[in-house]
């Protein structure tokens, strides 16, 4: 038996995407968010949580997705790794489940629009429900982001 | 000129260097074959020198000198590092250490040294030292040394002493031998200190009371007393208490007590020197002796002997600059949490409630202050130890240089100048020894005689800017490149192609140097390197201007590192930026009449001269707001050292006390952007970096 971790659920569009509760600070219902120019694309602003000046990106710009109207729904998940706090607009931050590490599997190339090196896996909960677990460190990694930006030049 | 105030800086520093050798040493012990550890090591002597050369203390700085020579040697492979030299460099470092920890007590850091520097020298010639003695000198300094925990006297306790021989007291120095087959040597003891104490006054032993209490000691004990009584008649009294085997009584006179408390221990050797036969007594039977008078007397006393009280530096803690991190954050909440409850008094108007504000708002602008002047230090406790360095310096390069210092009380973050330091040693070095001609070449060059150094400090918007002119020969182009080839640090083809920017550029480059000859000052190829590598570590940057023949400038430009600024808040359309007040000369408003092209680019007319206006809705992609649609626009005159700009900006809001924030670790550097704040009303608005905006 592997060990059991928490996971946080959020959706982008239709897809259920995890991420480990230990990453998360804490979750928020949207925020004034100051615009910051000159950066990459999809980072939105940066907001004031509690004293702390914290970048927030959308991540479905991150993903590549189509962006969407924020609703009553939206929330900021922000998330702490390497040292790095940064803020996840999402669709919807409602659910935490308990997660057995050995029902992640390895993704197929791409799910949901979104490619296989940002996920850590898929995993299957309930009978028809899917859970992306996501690969943080990966998400945010900046080497990719610069390569990315000159590939568009 | 006084010292005190960077002597304790000078003590940290020292410290810090001395630990770094030790270390580096050790580690050099391990595996002698690394040249880098030599390397580190090599610059960490060559700032103790320096350091040691700006405040005066010349042994100090000789020792380091000749360690530093050695060093060099090894560095250079022309010595292969062995046992000997190990031992010798590892004296020098203890005898450095012991200096240091004079000067940390109060006093002069004056020590002996010249048995280690011939040993050093002897190693630079190539000599073994171990092969001869070192002669008398080495060993005298040996063999006191080794005593040298035995019965040193403090000053204080000297000047008792002194003070009782003046006062016609007795001052005895007994040696006490117990028979080896006592039980309770802490009991007989006990009765000899017991039968002192009643007519007269111990005033040091070795071992001390407390651990002869405690039995730590070899059956012997030696101590300073004053007394009225005759010494032979006390001996008498000592030896008739029982298990007491020996006791050795001495009268010292003034200069008897002055040489023992020269040699900083009285070994046995020297009371042995001095117990010729009491000398007779005089018969001087002193006034009704009063021991406790004696410290009374001495404290006005103790000042004449030895150094001046004034000399120990200043009292201070240490504290982890991240506690002061922790505090300024907390701080920053009040600030922003004040600026909140000043707003919504201002909206609900009720009486008691604005007074409160008020009243703190008060109180957290001098806590404020509090809080910043922790972090903030003067340039001028850096600067200071200047111009004596550069007076020296010129002295010794029989050059005549003046040293004009400008802005001294700019105030930079305490982690800067603590680092700065060195650096600037370093670059000062250089000007006057590289850069400032002799007098001879000045007159056929039609320049005055005497050489101009200028050391400015200012500010400038997050920066801080330290520059280091003179009016010396300049840095020729030919020269340097042809040095830099022969060092191998560029190749043909890339000389060629180099700016004079890249070309100045090169004289940081590690290992390159263009004095010819070694000096004491400067040019062994460490310092300018050690300087940029440490600027850069900081944040910084150096710019060297330079016409040939005319002069050159070091600009070293460092991040003010401050946590809260005065700032201008502007609105561009519905967003808010601040603009640090200390780039800012001037606001204004300018027609649209009033704009010009020059060469495509929008300038106006400021004081006489036209000034470029920057748009920053274009630089930042601003949405709402467009000034080229406006019939009047306001403009914010803002600049970097002498050069100016007008940014264009929709509107005022005020001037505000903000708390500078990072963005986060994760987004890049924002070319324009030095942070963000969090204003009264929650929201977060970013500062801009006006110095971006002047090319």
């Amino acid at each position: 038996m592997g060990e059991e971790i928490k996971v946080i659920v959020f959706k982008l569009g239709s897809e259920e995407y995890g991420i480990e509760v230990d990453k998360v600070q804490t979750i928020e219902r949207m925020l004034p968010i100051t615009r910051v120019p000159k950066t990459y694309a999809f980072v939105r602003g940066v907001i004031n949580l509690r004293g702390v000046v914290i970048p927030v990106i959308d991540l479905r710009g991150r993903f590549g997705l189509e962006e969407t109207e924020y609703t009553d729904q939206t929330r900021i998940i922000i998330v702490a790794v390497n040292e790095m706090e940064v803020g996840f607009i999402v669709d919807s931050a409602n659910d935490v489940i308990d997660l057995h590490k050995d029902k992640i599997e390895t993704p197929p190339e791409v799910v949901g629009g979104i490619k296989a090196k940002y996920l850590d896996g898929v995993a299957k909960i309930g009978d028809d429900r899917l859970l992306i677990m996501l690969n943080l460190s990966e998400v945010l990694n900046k080497n990719e982001i610069i390569q990315l930006e000159s590939l568009e030049e | 000129m006084d010292m005190n105030q960077y002597l304790s800086m000078f003590i940290d520093e020292s410290n810090d260097h001395l630990q770094s050798l030790n270390e580096n040493m050790l580690l050099l012990e391990s595996s002698p074959s690394d040249l880098s550890i030599v390397q580190v090591i090599f610059r960490s002597a060559h700032t103790l020198k320096g350091m040691a050369a700006t405040m005066g203390f010349e042994d100090l700085a000789a020792l380091t000198h000749q360690m530093e020579n050695v060093l060099d040697l090894v560095r250079n492979e022309k010595l292969a590092m062995q046992d000997f030299i190990f031992d010798t460099l590892f004296k020098g470092l203890d005898a450095l250490e012991s200096m240091v920890q004079d000067i940390t007590e109060g006093g002069d850091g004056k020590a002996d040294v010249s048995a280690i520097v011939s040993a050093l020298q002897a190693i630079v010639r190539g000599e073994d030292p171990s092969a001869k003695p070192q002669g008398a000198n080495a060993q005298g300094e040996a063999r006191a040394s080794d005593v040298n925990t035995a019965l040193k006297l403090d000053e204080f306790q000297y000047a008792v002493l002194n003070q009782s021989i003046e006062a016609g007291h007795r001052v005895l120095y007994i040696d006490v031998h117990i028979r080896e087959n006592c039980q309770l040597k802490a009991v007989r003891a006990y009765m000899v200190f017991e039968l002192l104490e009643r007519s007269g006054e111990v005033v040091k032993s070795f071992p001390s009371t407390q651990d002869i209490e405690q039995e730590k000691f070899d059956f012997s004990f030696s101590l300073y007393y004053i007394t009225t009584k005759d010494p032979a008649e006390l001996q008498r009294q000592i030896i008739g208490i029982s298990e007491i085997e020996k006791a050795d009584v001495t009268e010292l006179d003034a200069e008897t007590l002055q040489q023992m408390s020269e040699i900083g221990a009285a070994s046995q050797e020297v009371a042995a020197a001095v117990a010729a036969p009491p000398a007779a007594e005089k018969g001087q039977e002193a006034p009704p002796a009063k021991p406790e008078q004696a410290p009374e007397k001495a404290a006005p006393a103790a000042k004449t002997p030895a150094k001046t009280g004034g000399a120990v530096p200043t009292r201070t803690i240490r504290v982890d600059i991240e506690r002061l991190d922790v505090l300024m954050n907390l701080f920053s909440e009040l600030l922003i949490d004040r600026v909140r409850l000043e707003q919504l008094s201002s909206e609900i108007q009720n009486h008691a409630l604005t007074e409160t504000v008020e009243h703190m708002t008060r109180v957290s602008s001098d806590l404020q202050d509090i809080v910043m002047k922790l972090r903030m230090v003067p340039v001028d406790t850096v600067f200071n130890r200047f111009p004596r360095m550069v007076r020296d310096l010129a002295k010794s390069l029989d050059k005549k240089v003046d040293l004009i210092i400008t802005g001294a009380d700019t105030e930079l973050d305490r982690t800067v100048i603590d680092e700065i330091g060195d650096p600037l040693v370093h670059l000062l070095r250089n000007a006057v020894d590289h850069g400032i001609e002799p007098v001879a070449d000045r007159i056929s060059a039609g320049k005055p005689e005497t050489g101009t150094v200028h050391l400015r400090a200012f500010h400038s918007g997050n920066h801080v800017f330290i520059e280091i002119e003179e009016d010396g020969r300049g840095i020729y182009r030919d020269k340097v490149l042809k040095t830099a080839l022969k060092k191998g640090v560029v190749t043909e083809e890339q000389a060629a192609g180099m700016s004079d920017e890249e070309v100045h550029q090169l004289l940081f480059a590690p290992g390159f140097s263009t004095a010819e000859k070694i000096s004491d000052v400067s040019g062994r190829g460490v310092g300018l390197d050690v300087v940029k590598a440490k600027i850069t570590s900081l944040g910084g940057q150096v710019t060297i201007y330079s016409t040939p023949g005319k002069g050159t400038n070091f600009s070293v430009q460092l991040p003010l590192t401050l946590s809260i600024i005065a700032a201008m808040l502007v609105k561009m359309g519905s967003e808010k930026y601040a603009i640090p007040l200390s780039s800012i000369v001037e606001t204004g408003i300018v027609k649209k009449g009033q704009i010009r092209a020059v060469h495509g680019n929008k300038m106006v007319e400021f004081r006489g001269s036209l000034i470029p206006l920057i748009s920053l809705s274009r630089i930042f992609n601003i949405k709402d707001f467009d000034e080229t649609e406006e019939e009047e626009t306001e403009i914010i005159v803002i600049h970097k050292g002498e050069r100016l700009a007008a940014l264009a900006i929709d509107q005022f809001i005020g001037q505000n006390e903000i708390v500078l924030k990072s963005l986060g670790k994760y987004l890049p550097p924002i070319k324009g952007i030095s942070g963000a704040t969090i204003l009264g009303d929650g929201q977060v608005a970013l500062i801009l970096d006006p110095n971006v905006f002047i090319k």
